[in-house]
């Protein structure tokens, strides 16, 4: 345990002076609440009102804001996918992941504290999303409902899985390609590839396969929130009854990244 | 007395080049070892075998009589190929990763920046530094801690003539200080000023290794010149030991099958024989000359 917070420390030496990672850092945690509060102003003002009520429901209220801001910022997760690959490759560029070693790390140290540094930064960020929750939960409170409906907090867990599997994708292509502007653009270029594939698979060839594709399977822990009024209670039940197994291929790819990462970052040559 | 580092038929390939043939050596204790070889001979890639940061595909190889270690590492100071440091951090801040990571006290930063003349930069950036600072903070990153093993490739790489004489006062200091030096290098006449022993590499396979003397015998020659040529060519031709004389104008090249005679007897010599020199040399084979004879010997 002593020799694990060592070496935290030892990477935090590293963050600790980096400007960009702090400028990144910053624009995650200002980005999410700000892209939450600009939808939570579509949807409030932007659909007509029934009997005072939205024709959307509450998407911000308690207890759906557990569903809904762990959405919306699954759409920014490629944020700290950026983060991670910058700080990856910056290892590569400046070849210290060649120096870590040689002046006394194994690799198996190396690789498995950039995995447990991406596991600290989704919890951070999961942190981040829980706070927006709380932020637009007590926001839309009205005195008829005054709990903040823990029943929907399982999103939160979701979250955390679907950006361990987005951020765990980044970790493997800037391992791989090891030139951050490459390593992006492939990380992009996969994510928009991978959407294309499910639709193409999913509207014209009838196929379920591509629902269970990485970036697919976690995206669908967390279903579309805000047409929930429209969607009849049976497709909820399909998901429902489907979440089990998306969570389960969801860590299972997870482990798989894990497993191929250090694998590789072991016997490559640095 | 146990090797430092004990390699044996160390291989490595790059797809169908093969970089290193079972290359076998040890490199005693104390000593100022010398990795010699032409740009593209292996030596790099051997020294990234052995600091585990390129796998071999076969071999194997010790340090300290030991299977290697992430704890050896810790306890050798190594500057490998270039300078790696973090561009944006000061060299302060770099050498404090380095510290933590070989478990070395940080009050040590001070005396290895006074060392290398960096004492004053310490707080720049590591971008903002010249080729040379850059490669005079890698050498302060290795004496952290005072490994009593340093592991050298191309130090003088980007200095200018005072910073490489510098590093070569350094590494004769160190070495009478008892450490052990490994030195990869193609420039012959830094490793001839400071090297004990050397291992020789040409195209990925060991051509020699041992102690400089034994592993590039350098010949040895006397050139004398007379008045009386041809009184002196009889006087040489007589001489013992004596393995081909060659006229080279207005003097004699004389080469010896045994080691030449001392200079002052061949003096005497030759006036006890009714001839005075005019001109009387010792000449030795430079090093660069004595390894590219023996790579093209290697090569045909």
């Amino acid at each position: 345990m002593r020799n694990f917070f060592h070496t935290l420390r030892i990477e935090w030496l590293k963050l600790k002076y980096y400007r960009t990672f702090w400028i990144l850092l910053s624009v995650i945690v200002v980005c999410i609440p700000a892209f939450n509060y600009v939808i939570y102003d579509f949807t409030d003002n932007s659909f007509p009102k029934i009997n005072g009520q939205n024709l959307l429901g509450n998407p911000f209220s308690f207890p759906n804001v557990w569903k809904t801001v762990p959405y919306n910022a699954g759409i920014l997760l490629f944020m700290p996918a950026i983060l991670i690959i910058t700080l990856f490759t910056n290892e590569y560029s400046y070849r210290t992941h060649r120096q870590n070693i040689i002046d006394g790390w194994s690799r198996t140290r190396f690789i498995h504290i950039k995995i447990i540094e991406v596991f600290l930064l989704t919890l951070f960020v999961t942190v981040i999303v829980i706070l927006t929750c709380l932020y637009f939960g007590f926001l839309t409170r009205t005195p008829s409902q005054p709990k903040a409906g823990w029943q929907e907090f399982r999103f939160i867990f979701y979250f955390f899985v679907e950006m361990l599997d987005y951020s765990l994708i980044a970790l493997f292509f800037a391992m791989l390609i090891r030139r951050a502007g490459l390593a992006m653009g492939i990380f992009f270029l996969y994510m928009i590839v991978e959407q294309f594939v499910v639709s193409l698979g999913r509207n014209k060839y009838k196929v379920t396969w591509v629902d269970y594709l990485p970036e697919e399977v976690s995206d669908r822990l967390i279903p579309q929130p805000f047409t929930r009024r429209m969607i009849s209670p049976a497709n909820n039940s399909l998901w429902e009854k489907h979440v089990p197994l998306y969570l389960s291929i969801a860590v299972l790819y997870i482990i798989i990244y894990i497993f191929i990462v250090s694998w590789r970052f072991r016997k490559a040559d640095l | 007395m146990t090797p430092i580092l004990s390699l044996k038929n160390i291989d490595k390939s790059y797809g169908r080049i093969q970089a290193l043939k079972g290359v076998s050596f040890d490199v005693p204790q104390g000593s100022v070892f010398g990795i010699l070889g032409p740009n593209g001979s292996g030596k790099t890639t051997l020294l990234g075998i052995v600091m585990d940061v390129l796998a071999s595909n076969g071999g194997s190889y010790s340090w300290f009589g030991n299977p290697p270690s992430e704890k050896q590492r810790r306890e050798i100071g190594t500057l490998l190929e270039t300078p790696n440091f973090y561009h944006y951090l000061s060299a302060q801040h770099n050498l404090e990763i380095t510290a933590a990571i070989k478990q070395k006290p940080v009050a040590d930063i001070e005396r290895v920046l006074k060392l290398v003349r960096l004492y004053e930069r310490k707080d720049s950036k590591f971008q903002t530094y010249s080729l040379g600072m850059k490669q005079r903070l890698a050498i302060a990153s290795c004496l952290i801690g005072n490994p009593s093993v340093l592991v050298f490739d191309e130090p003088t790489n980007g200095l200018d003539p005072a910073g490489i004489a510098e590093i070569r006062e350094l590494i004769i200091d160190l070495s009478a200080g008892g450490k052990t030096i490994i030195l990869a290098s193609h420039l012959l006449a830094e490793v001839e000023k400071v090297c004990t022993h050397v291992a020789i590499l040409q195209q990925g396979v060991l051509i020699k290794s041992g102690d400089v003397k034994s592993a590039l015998s350098q010949e040895e020659w006397m050139e004398l010149g007379s008045a009386d040529m041809e009184k002196l060519k009889e006087i040489l031709d007589r001489l013992p030991g004596v393995n081909k004389i060659i006229s080279s104008g207005n003097h004699f090249q004389v080469y010896f099958n045994a080691p030449a005679p001392d200079p002052g007897w061949l003096n005497v010599h030759c006036f006890e024989q009714g001839i005075a020199l005019n001109y009387l040399q010792t000449r030795k084979e430079s090093l660069e000359s004595a390894f590219i004879e023996l790579t093209n010997n290697v090569s045909n």
